[in-house]
């Protein structure tokens, strides 16, 4: 399980052996958090910074009438938020939706990382670029693409993620989000979703059982949802 | 809290629900039920001028409490070829 972050940061490129160790070492420590808990909340001035090892994690907001937006979703291997080590309080809250097993990376430790290791500093602005490019992706599915089409793609985002840290099987992986979670993410209706889900089952696109989902032709759904993969900027720079 | 189930139909595809989800009321089921209507406008450009959408939501036994339809209604004031 602590190779999850070498995993994903490798696709930054660079790394070594030695940056590998210092990588366990930082995550050596984990603890379990139940489902639907705040790791931090919004006006927290967080201490530390929190990697996902295992489980799904959303950052959202709550707007004042009570109705939850969910900007990100951070699966093992991602942090959640580096950002505490510099900025000065949180302007949004971070969750799990699932149990999860969750790494407390001091600020301390984080800037020893970034001061002294250059390699993994590489590799964790690479990350945070690749979040930022994310959320413009998922920007860009909210304003332009339709209901369906913004729904397999985020079912095409997930399969590239999980694949990275060894999480889908014949393309096939756990999606424990509820019909409301979905809306909250998509910016739909529940209503909507649960129509969504029925059509793209009937078009054979997705199978969707139990909290798991199936894709039968990746290659087609992703087609089907003009899927680009650059975004994701799963290979390092070269030159 | 109830469990309500909404069908809904936008003259193209028909979906019946078997999952529902619970809300605290039948009148928070009504409004989900409003609120689905333009969801589904929005992700249905008709292809004629002519298109009614609609949900009906019911109850865990089984029993319609409330039904809702949209109707989005276009015309030409020109001369069009072929009308």
């Amino acid at each position: 399980m602590f190779d999850t972050l070498i995993r994903k940061l490798s696709q930054a490129g660079g790394l070594t052996e030695a940056d590998h160790k210092t990588l366990r070492q930082v995550s050596l420590r984990s603890r379990q958090v139940p489902a639907r808990r705040d790791l931090t909340s919004e006006e927290d001035r967080p201490e530390n910074v929190h990697l996902v090892l295992s489980g799904f994690v959303c950052r959202y907001k709550i707007l004042p009438k009570g109705q939850r937006h969910i900007t990100a979703l951070m699966v093992p291997g991602d942090f959640c938020d580096l950002h505490v080590a510099i900025l000065d309080e949180m302007d949004h809250s971070i969750g799990t939706m699932t149990s999860c097993t969750v790494v407390e990376i001091s600020r301390a430790t984080i800037h020893d990382l970034t001061a002294n290791h250059p390699r993994i500093a590489h590799a964790l602005w690479w990350a945070t670029l690749v979040d930022e490019a994310v959320l413009r992706e998922w920007l860009v599915c909210l304003a332009g693409r339709e209901a369906s089409k913004r729904m397999a793609h985020l079912f095409c985002e997930l399969l590239l993620r999980l694949s990275v840290v060894g999480l889908v099987k014949d393309d096939s992986y756990t999606v424990p989000f509820t019909q409301i979670d979905l809306a909250d993410m998509l910016g739909l209706t529940p209503v909507h979703v649960n129509r969504v889900v029925q059509h793209l089952r009937s078009e054979n696109l997705i199978v969707l059982r139990r909290h798991h989902v199936q894709i039968p032709d990746k290659a087609r759904l992703m087609t089907y949802c003009d899927f680009i993969p650059n975004y994701l900027h799963r290979r390092p720079r070269v030159k | 809290m109830p469990r309500f189930f909404f069908d809904t139909d936008d003259g193209n595809f028909r979906n019946l629900d078997d999952e529902g989800f619970e809300l605290l009321s039948i009148e928070a089921a009504r409004i989900e039920a409003l609120d689905a209507l333009p969801d589904m406008a929005r992700n249905k450009l008709p292809a004629q001028d002519h298109r009614t959408y609609s949900v009906r939501v019911r109850d865990e036994a089984g029993t319609v409490v409330y039904s809702a339809t949209l109707d989005l209604v276009g015309e030409w004031h020109i001369p069009r070829a072929g009308s």
